[in-house]
């Protein structure tokens, strides 16, 4: 488990092909016509987004942790594969998911504390009782299956710093584009090294040695903290994704950091394929992302939990 | 409540048959439960992952924080949470299997797979008048496998930080089975120094002499520590160092030891800087100095040398229809693991290889069965067999306070846990 991922829980029930991810989801859709035919979403991505936001303004007031935070995305995502998220308060499950894995990382938050602080950055809550958070708990934990210890890039991103002699912009943007990887489902997918080599790629590609910083990299204020990393910028902008993309045909000559970039996945048994799928995935996020309207996703969660039953009424 | 999508899957009574009452804690209870029977469809059937069939379960219910007329979701303790998440990944022969978790009306059941025994017992059982050992074939056994469980959750990045008699499980098949991974975490890369956590952790007997000493950045030799005193209360039938736990005062400060530290220095004499670099780094370091002034015998220890002699004298090793004694690679091995500085105490994986598990002359490791070759028959694990309802609803009143097999007298087990 924490030492081989391989036997861990995440690899052998909570990863997933695409085909698998689409027909869990259309079974969703299935169960409830009704409620999609009258709530249309927007893009996945986006609302993936609005939820990445809205757990960094929470995490910002609790000053909570990176890990804490994106542990609790991997199990909203995961949530949201069972219960169909029409059917819930999302901001009470950001809550309840920010508090378990605040607890799972180690860095416990008192419920009351945390119900205060989701309550003040989300008058849509709508809920005043901590007893509401434990019993979202409960719900959270049985739909979870009680798989709650996660496999992070971060690590591997840490550890891979050195084979690649990454410069501290470097590691930072790769830093960068992981939290940006938990708006789409490659943490449903891949293993995290997968997606930490993703996230090198991508920020070597984007950000040779010895030019100047920022091809187009929008945020790069990469931090071990939540609370200061910016909120609504995407670690790249999709031209400069695109880029990237190029860059796979090209790359013994896109300089030497590259070229023992791809010497040393050439040796490694890194699945090539898993990488190329994933920097597309990265690459098509943050085109979405450009198009992304906070007020839009806002307005849906606020249109179904208005009329919707379910969790937290 | 109304129907909402949070209905459990399962429920506790619609598959388990509670047979009994096992133990309560501050946790909750433990009940002795079986597949139910039904007329109406049969039962189900929980395969261990070996293959075998579980017979009965060990169903572990953790009661909500508060106890009220109603019972209220106040979240679920870190304890708990750590103790569901590790049990869920974590698989081993020498680790207590998990069958399922389920959590229904405001109630968390834990359902594990019955153990028969636990080494607790078994050391009361040879207790008793007449006095006999615990077998040295039977004695590799359990350390071989407890080690080995031990190493396997090293591996996994995993201290468990209360490891002690009551918390290793015996099976009837005789294969031991760390328990109770309720203080147990990761330590890989923390995102706060361990410390920081949890300010207590181990039962005071068992507690590793750097904890004692304040240290803030422990490793998994605290549970190596806490073997060593397994091994030496195996052999003498009674806790090495049998301290007494100060309390902490009204302000939260966590006390120094002295008592404890006083009963390792009876034995091992009190650390020196000579033997541990870093000694003078401890946060108690100054502490340290004034243990003789209230316990003067620290200062003539008996010498594990010495303790190990008596112990085998006294528990009358000899003695037993013929049976031999543990070697004295029995004492090397224990003088490692009870060594001060934790950067020189045997790794689990070290221990493993240790020539007290190879020493027996036939070259094959030590049995999976720590029963095989013995005639001895342990008694079963009490059960109460009254008022053994496991309603989800609220608790009595009145805590059922005295352990079934509480014959002998234990230390306090209040640990403080975060949370």
């Amino acid at each position: 488990m924490a030492a081989n991922y391989w036997d861990s829980s995440q690899a052998k029930y909570w990863t997933f092909t695409k085909p698998e991810l689409a027909s869990l989801r259309t079974g969703l859709a299935q169960q409830h016509p009704n409620l999609h035919n009258k709530y249309p979403l927007p893009d996945q991505r986006h609302l993936s987004i609005y939820v990445q936001n809205q757990l960094t303004k929470l995490a910002r007031r609790l000053n909570l942790r990176q890990q804490a935070l994106a542990t609790a995305q991997v199990y909203i995502k995961r949530f949201y594969l069972s219960v169909d998220i029409r059917k819930t308060n999302p901001y009470l499950i950001m809550a309840t998911a920010a508090y378990l894995a605040c607890k799972m990382e180690e860095t416990p938050q008192h419920i009351r504390l945390m119900l205060g602080e989701a309550a003040r950055q989300w008058p849509e809550l709508g809920v005043t009782e901590t007893s509401k958070i434990g019993e979202c708990e409960f719900a959270l934990i049985s739909t979870l299956q009680s798989r709650l210890i996660l496999h992070h890039p971060y690590r591997a991103l840490g550890e891979l710093q050195g084979v690649f002699g990454l410069s501290t912009e470097e590691a930072a943007l790769a830093y960068s584009v992981i939290n940006d990887c938990y708006n789409t489902d490659l943490p449903l997918m891949y293993p995290p090294h997968v997606l930490a080599i993703t996230a090198i790629f991508l920020a070597v590609v984007l950000r040779p040695a010895g030019q100047p910083a920022g091809l187009q990299a929008h945020s790069a204020s990469a931090s071990a903290s939540a609370s200061s990393s910016s909120t609504s910028t995407p670690a790249l902008s999709g031209n400069a994704a695109q880029t990237a993309l190029a860059g796979f045909a090209g790359l013994k000559q896109a300089g030497p950091k590259l070229g023992k970039l791809v010497d040393w996945l050439a040796e490694s048994k890194v699945d090539m394929e898993a990488i190329v799928d994933a920097t597309q995935e990265m690459v098509s996020l943050y085109e979405v992302w450009e198009s992304y309207s906070e007020r839009a996703c806002k307005e849906v969660i606020t249109r179904f939990m208005r009329e919707g039953g379910g969790i937290g009424k | 409540m109304n129907a909402t999508p949070y209905t459990p899957q399962r429920h506790i009574n619609d598959h388990y048959d509670i047979v009994g009452f096992i133990s309560s804690g501050t946790y909750g209870r433990v009940y002795k439960a079986v597949s139910k029977r039904s007329s109406t469809r049969p039962p189900d059937v929980f395969k261990h992952p070996s293959g075998r069939i579980i017979e009965a379960f060990a169903i572990k219910k953790f009661k909500p924080d508060k106890e009220g007329a109603e019972l209220q979701y106040t979240g679920i303790s870190q304890s708990a949470i750590r103790e569901m998440a590790l049990c869920t990944e974590l698989s081993n022969p020498s680790l207590i299997h998990l069958v399922e978790i389920i959590l229904e009306s405001k109630c968390i059941f834990m359902v594990f797979e019955y153990a028969e025994h636990d080494l607790l017992q078994i050391i009361h059982h040879h207790s008793l008048l007449p006095r006999t050992p615990i077998p040295a074939s039977m004695l590799r056994s359990c350390m071989y496998q407890l080690l080995s469980g031990l190493l396997y959750l090293h591996q996994n990045w995993v201290i468990h930080r209360d490891l002690k008699p009551a918390n290793i499980m015996v099976t009837s098949r005789g294969e031991i089975k760390i328990g109770d991974l309720g203080l147990a975490r990761l330590f890989y890369k923390p995102l706060h120094a361990l410390f920081s956590g949890d300010k207590v952790v181990v039962t005071i007997w068992y507690r590793a002499p750097e904890l004692l000493l304040g240290s803030r950045h422990y490793t998994p030799a605290i549970d190596l520590w806490a073997v060593g005193c397994i091994f030496a209360e195996l052999l003498s039938l009674r806790p090495i160092f049998k301290g007494e736990e100060a309390k902490q005062d009204s302000k939260k400060a966590v006390p120094f030891q002295r008592n404890q530290m006083g009963k390792i220095g009876e034995v091992l004499g009190l650390p020196k800087k000579q033997d541990w670099p870093l000694l003078q780094a401890m946060p108690e370091y100054p502490n340290l100095q004034t243990v003789n002034m209230h316990n003067p015998a620290v200062n003539r220890p008996v010498g594990l040398d010495k303790w190990y002699r008596n112990t085998v004298t006294n528990n009358n090793y000899s003695g037993q229809n013929g049976a031999p004694p543990p070697d004295d690679s029995a004492l090397d091995l224990l003088k490692r693991l009870l060594e001060y500085d934790p950067l020189k105490r045997l790794t689990a994986e070290q221990a493993l290889g240790h020539p007290y598990f190879i020493g027996d002359g036939t070259g094959k490791p030590p049995s999976g069965n720590c029963f095989e070759g013995l005639e001895t028959k342990y008694p079963a694990r009490k059960v109460s067999t009254e008022a053994h309802e496991i309603s989800t609803g609220s608790l009595p009143g009145t805590k059922r306070s005295v352990l079934p097999d509480d014959g002998l007298l234990r230390p306090p087990q209040k640990k403080l846990r975060d949370g």
